[in-house]
């Protein structure tokens, strides 16, 4: 009876923190929500108010009109897909070349590679957009995709993981005449599926959140992304936050709806890999 | 390569004067290529002005808008074009962006010789800032002043009126705070703050590389700036960023700030009024907002691109622009105009910009005045925060912005 007791009591203690947890991560998606249907002023209403006076649904409708959010939309799509799918290639590659494959000088190049992670990326981006233009690429698709299908950091720790796989795996399918190409894809990357979903994860939302980079080499708006809409309602005196608002519950909508399609496997890659997402 | 490219800038020159001496009709079908940095409501009345002089210009320019995100995303990327010499035709800049790189701006005084229409209409303070650097480099276009906003529903039920003075701005905020228990004062821009007040007490910032405001005056703009903190009447934007916000909810009895964040300012409940700030032993209102200036290298180019600076620098375009943005116009003219003189009827902020059009002043810009800005707005922010002395603050300013100032 006391243990039965006990068991409810930890249960619904659990039960409680969860809540807890629930209502934490959810609170600022709500936030944003009920933002974007509130008026001007009561957007920073002080103490604030939970739900508007009167639903501005109009705020939706204002937003799409301040910038051209389905072609950023189906731009950032495009650039999120394509350079995340050539990142994952390029990745397990490079991934697989430092982990298994013997070649000289390999530790060497893979310290220099390594090193470059100590660089911040904000003195990168000049020297970036220089490249991006002598090559003749500003204004076009390539300059927001290529300089990201390479991610040493992503290389690093598949690297990891492909180190993990017993070499006796390898030596077993070298005895039965598999190439090093085979192998990897027969074997090493089946094995690493989680692994390979976390950094296509983390890539690909960090690609429809970049802002400066895309800013930087584009001008036309038929090349832009969804970030740079955002941009449409600040100025320097202001901000319109419910516009604002309005605009990011469109933009983060598909990042959510790609959760709740795929959340077995990111909550597996994250437990497994021990990336925090 | 800087020679090359100051014989190439002085060829360019000769040629876009041998367009000039000609006849406006002499400019060719182009299009150029501006990036600015206007979004939302902003944007709109550019792209209206834009739209009207594409269509009526007659001589076959186009100008291509290309919006770049806000004033730091603008500088980055001009800061990444003049490297990778990839510079549009035209941009809206604040001096000190261009500061280090005069060699890639089209200087402008043949252009304003030759064919612009009464330059002397343009403010005085407004010439003076374009050129800053000894030629004219840049021409204002979306120019702003400070305006002391406050909340004159309880002004009025405290009997108390827009200080003039720094003085009395002290009285009058001690008056409110200690009526009404709540902050009343605040400065959206703090390093703006300390600057206006020296300016106005004919202490200097900078002078030839040096720090010039580590003595007496400095201290004494100090204290009386942090005692305004320290004994509750003042305070931070904090989060909000912009006063406007707290100042709507009735947090905050009143705050110097941009008029250009006049459209920002929608009162819960009170009327606001709008004044020209205090003033000190002399009256100095800072200006604020971007210019317009020229790279294009190419002299059909600058010609076209001369045609839409004459455009939008004209009192027709000036005072729509006005009207629609909360910008002020940059012309004499553009203020006295009847449209203007009914708009003003309505609007309290823009008085209260007409007020200050003779006392504008700008802030200078020199190699590192960016980087010394937004260092010395988070110390005195700390200052306040930590409660920091006034003669310590500006030991402390003074040391970080002379560190700044060695490395240029």
């Amino acid at each position: 009876m006391r243990y039965k007791s006990a068991k409810a009591l930890s249960k619904s203690l659990i039960y409680l923190v969860l809540t807890l947890g629930a209502v934490t991560t959810i609170l600022p998606f709500l936030w944003m929500i009920l933002t974007s249907l509130k008026g001007g002023t009561e957007v920073i209403l002080m103490p604030p108010r939970l739900f508007p006076s009167v639903w501005h649904f109009d705020n939706y409708s204002r937003a799409m009109e301040a910038a051209p959010l389905a072609t950023y939309f189906v731009n950032t799509v495009v650039v999120t897909v394509t350079s995340t799918s050539l990142m994952l290639i390029v990745t397990t590659l490079a991934a697989f070349g430092f982990s298994r494959l013997k070649f000289p000088g390999r530790d060497v190049v893979f310290g220099i590679l390594l090193a470059t992670l100590m660089i911040p990326g904000e003195m990168l981006i000049i020297t970036n957009f220089v490249t991006i233009s002598r090559l003749g690429w500003m204004d076009t698709r390539a300059a927001l995709i290529v300089p990201f299908m390479a991610s040493v950091f992503y290389i690093y720790l598949l690297r990891q993981f492909f180190r993990k796989v017993p070499d006796t795996l390898y030596y077993a399918a070298k005895v039965d005449a598999c190439s090093d190409w085979r192998y990897l894809w027969k074997v090493m990357v089946p094995i690493n599926k989680q692994a390979m979903s976390t950094i296509a994860i983390l890539n690909a939302i960090a690609c429809w959140n970049a802002f400066l980079w895309p800013l930087m080499v584009t001008n036309s708006e038929t090349k832009r992304v969804l970030s740079i809409g955002l941009v449409q309602f600040q100025t320097e005196a202001g901000t319109d936050y419910e516009l604002l608002m309005a605009a990011a519950s469109m933009l983060v909508l598909p990042i959510i709806l790609m959760y709740l399609v795929m959340h077995k496997q990111i909550i597996k890659g994250v437990t497994q890999s021990g990336i925090k997402g | 390569m800087k020679k090359l490219l100051a014989t190439l800038l002085t060829v360019c020159m000769l040629l876009s004067l041998a367009v000039f001496t000609g006849a406006a009709a002499d400019t060719q079908p182009v299009t150029v290529e501006f990036w600015h940095a206007m979004s939302g409501g902003l944007q709109n009345a550019l792209v209206a002005l834009t739209d009207k002089f594409n269509a009526e210009n007659g001589l076959g320019i186009t100008i291509n808008l290309t919006n770049q995100g806000g004033y730091t995303d603008l500088s980055t990327k001009l800061l990444g074009a003049i490297a990778s010499d990839t510079l549009p035709d035209m941009a809206q800049v604040y001096n000190s962006w261009i500061a280090s790189s005069l060699d890639v701006v089209i200087p402008l005084d043949d252009f304003i010789a030759a064919d612009f229409d009464n330059y002397e209409d343009i403010l005085p303070g407004y010439r003076a800032e374009g050129a800053e650097f000894g030629p004219t480099y840049t021409i204002a276009f979306n120019k702003s002043v400070q305006v002391f906003f406050y909340n004159k529903t309880k002004y009025d039920e405290l009997n108390l009126t827009a200080p003039t003075t720094w003085q009395e701005l002290h009285d009058v905020t001690k008056a409110y705070y200690e009526a009404t228990g709540m902050a009343a004062f605040g400065y959206d821009d703090l390093f703006g703050m300390f600057l206006q007040y020296m300016l106005q007490n004919d202490a200097g910032f900078v002078a030839d590389g040096q720090v010039v405001f580590n003595n007496e005056k400095g201290v004494e703009a100090m204290t009386f700036l942090l005692d305004l903190f320290a004994n509750g009447y003042a305070r931070t934007a904090g989060e909000d960023r912009y006063l406007s916000g707290p100042f709507n909810n009735g947090l905050v009895g009143g705050y110097i700030g941009s008029s250009a964040g006049a459209a920002y300012v929608k009162p819960d409940g009170f009327e606001y009024g709008a004044a020209a700030i205090p003033v000190g032993v002399k009256p100095a209102a800072m200006q604020a907002g971007t210019n317009l200036t020229m790279f294009a290298k190419d002299p059909a180019k600058q010609a076209a691109a001369w045609e839409y600076i004459k455009f939008l620098t004209s009192t027709e375009s000036t005072v729509y622009w006005a009207m629609n943005t909360g910008y002020l116009p940059i012309r004499q003219s553009g203020f006295e105009s009847d449209e203007f003189q009914a708009y003003m009827e309505t609007s309290v902020v823009a008085r209260a910009c007409y007020a200050q059009t003779a006392n504008m002043a700008f802030e200078s810009a020199f190699p590192g005045a960016q980087e010394i800005r937004n260092k010395l707005s988070s110390e005195m922010e700390a200052a306040i925060l930590e409660g920091k002395t006034a003669e310590q603050t500006i030991t402390d300013m003074a040391a970080a912005a002379q560190e700044i100032l060695d490395r240029q």
